[in-house]
């Protein structure tokens, strides 16, 4: 699916990312973990293809987008990613329905079939009847679905996720997982950043950041101390 | 497009006290930009339609002016009328004065001045004074303004006292007022005595030339003002050209232009003051909703698609408030018409104007806050809250 060859990225002197290697395969679930501060999130805004001001390579589906217009970037965006972001990121002024139909107004889908694309993703995250509702009349584990069901509204191949359940309890984050995890199921590439250790359990993978150096190995994250 | 047409109106539909307080200058300029094209609309109107139906059927006037307001001798003469009548298709030729007022010396004791005259009317009511009009039985009687009376009589009354106008001695019976609204001169004689002094003075500025039957007039027109360039007797003093019949008197359209760019500046100064209270608006708007901005671009929004969603919101902002400066322009035309003399029209050509102008005003005014937010970098959008 993805692959990162010494990617590093600063702001000024500071380096939040040091040479870091990493290789993601199709239908893989990779959860990220870490201390806060470390660079989680600014590594998967590389892999997200948001932030395209870093160093060394990231190839997508084997292709380099270094060099790719902005707009071509958003394309690719739209149709091959999805985000579910931290804080769930929702239109506080639109109503469920409204919100996921967002990545639908600017792909190319057909009109007749949005309405159908949106209603069968609101089943799949069990938020039947809460079309009309707004996200501040949702419990946080409700509005974590509605992100989620827009991320996967336009059927991207890699889902990333920043702190799925960073603002959930633990029986919520069992629900948000589970869901997740059948998405993975079904053949979509999950990249996910926690720090929670029983939230990292559910992917296949886990790699860790400390200091913006990334370990493959939970073993080695503090051997250099 | 319709779908965003439709974001438009709801994000608009969020803050409806602030944006119609935004929509209020462009209401207001809208208002007035009907209300010009009206007045100028029904104007046009009413002097085409006047031009068809005018007893002036049959007949084209030329005109002369004189190139200098002191030249009161120049003008059409005898053998220029001669001259217009060999034009092909002219019937006859007969010549008329626009200006039916002399100027005369006058004398009071050791007061010279100079002011106008004319033939009394058929009714005056005097200031001061007995009878309404001067008639030819007595030729020596005189009414004068009573401007004239306190410039030349100072505390005096003027009544009964002689004036001397031309070297004749004529005696004042009367004095009347002159109001703004209604222009007199300062001195009225009778009708026999004004031919016999003053009739000369007259210039015969205007020829009406009777055309023959199924003669085009312009042309005929334009042919006569030819030879008077040509061969008219005081072509050196000033100028010929047709003449309007219809022309509405040179002050009414001069107070009418005044008035029209009283109300363009208006117009003008609200839609720039609007303009800039767009901008305003959509700068707020740009930053309240910076967060909306990085979740439509991490969705597949191009910056161009954001250009564009937010140029459309600030020109549908624009239009609804288009739309009811149009309905306040109706409005404001319908108290005009109560004072015009004539009927101002709100023309579809008009409605045209009005809503490119709303929509000039929100592309011109949102293209910057629209431009700002297309190009925001995307990491900082998201780590908005
Ligand atoms: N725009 C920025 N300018 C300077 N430093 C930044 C900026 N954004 C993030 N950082 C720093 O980069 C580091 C990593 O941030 P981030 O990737 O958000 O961490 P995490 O998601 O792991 O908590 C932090 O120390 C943060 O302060
Ligand atoms: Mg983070």
């Amino acid at each position: 699916m993805l692959k990162i060859n010494n990617v590093g990225k600063s702001y000024g002197p500071f380096k939040v990312l040091k040479d870091i290697d990493l290789e993601v395969a199709d239908g893989e679930f990779l959860a990220i973990m870490g201390p806060s501060g470390s660079g989680k999130s600014t590594l998967i805004n590389i892999l997200g293809l948001l932030d395209q001001d870093y160093t060394g390579e990231y190839l997508l589906n084997d292709k380099s987008y270094k060099d790719t217009s902005d707009n071509l970037l958003s394309r690719i965006r739209g149709d091959q990613l999805g985000f579910v972001f931290q804080n769930f990121k929702l239109l506080t002024t639109y109503n469920v329905y409204e919100n996921i139909e967002v990545p639908l107004v600017y792909s190319k889908t057909e009109q007749h079939n949005k309405h159908e694309r949106v209603e069968d993703v609101i089943e799949k995250v069990g938020l039947s009847g809460k079309e009309k509702h707004r996200p501040s009349e949702l419990s946080g584990g409700q509005q974590q679905r509605v992100a989620i069901a827009r991320a996967i509204v336009n059927r991207p191949k890699l889902i990333i996720a920043d702190e799925p359940t960073g603002a959930l309890d633990s029986k919520t984050s069992t629900e948000i997982m589970d869901i997740f995890t059948k998405l993975n199921q079904d053949g979509t590439t999950i990249i996910m950043v926690t720090h929670d250790e029983e939230v990292a359990k559910y992917a296949m993978r886990t790699v860790y950041i400390r200091d913006g150096k990334l370990y493959h190995d939970a073993k080695d994250v503090f051997k250099n101390d | 497009m319709i779908d965003k047409i439709l974001i438009a109106f709801k994000s608009i539909g969020k803050n409806k006290n602030r944006n119609f307080l935004t929509m209020l200058g462009i209401i207001i300029g809208i208002a007035c930009v009907i209300a010009i094209l009206a007045v100028g609309d029904g104007f046009t109107k009413t002097m085409t339609k006047g031009m068809g139906t005018h007893n002036d059927k049959g007949r084209v006037t030329i005109s002369f002016q004189a190139s200098s307001y002191d030249d009161t001798t120049s003008g059409f003469t005898q053998n220029d009328v001669s001259t217009l009548e060999k034009v092909s298709g002219v019937d006859h030729v007969k010549l008329d004065s626009s200006n039916t007022e002399a100027n005369a010396k006058i004398q009071y004791k050791t007061k010279h001045e100079s002011t106008s005259l004319n033939k009394s009317p058929k009714h005056l009511n005097l200031y001061k004074g007995v009878g309404t009009s001067i008639d030819n039985s007595d030729m020596s009687n005189i009414f004068i303004s009573h401007d004239l009376a306190s410039r030349i009589f100072k505390d005096e009354s003027a009544l009964n006292k002689p004036l001397i106008i031309e070297g004749n001695v004529f005696i004042i019976r009367g004095i009347y007022n002159i109001s703004d609204f209604n222009y007199r001169p300062d001195i009225y004689v009778s009708k026999d005595v004004f031919k016999q002094l003053f009739a000369n003075q007259i210039t015969q500025d205007i020829a009406r030339i009777y055309v023959k039957p199924d003669v085009n007039k312009k042309s005929v027109g334009k042919r006569a003002v030819d030879q008077m360039k040509k061969f008219g007797e005081d072509k050196q003093m000033g100028h010929y050209e047709v003449s309007n019949p219809d022309q509405i008197s040179k002050t009414f359209t001069k107070m009418l232009n005044y008035v029209t760019y009283f109300v363009a500046l208006v117009a003008g100064i609200s839609l720039l003051i609007a303009g800039i209270g767009v901008m305003n608006v959509m700068y707020i708007t740009v930053s309240e909703r910076r967060k909306e901005i990085g979740i439509r671009r991490a969705f597949g929004a191009t910056s161009s698609d954001i250009r564009s969603q937010f140029l459309i919101e600030s020109v549908v902002l624009c239009v609804i408030g288009g739309l009811i400066g149009i309905l306040c322009g109706y409005g404001l035309v319908a108290i005009i018409n109560a004072f015009l003399p004539f009927k101002a029209i709100v023309t579809g050509y008009s409605l045209a104007i009005s809503l490119s102008v709303s929509t000039a005003v929100g592309l011109i005014f949102g293209f910057i806050p629209s431009n700002k937010a297309a190009k925001s970098p995307l990491v900082g959008l998201l780590k908005e809250e």
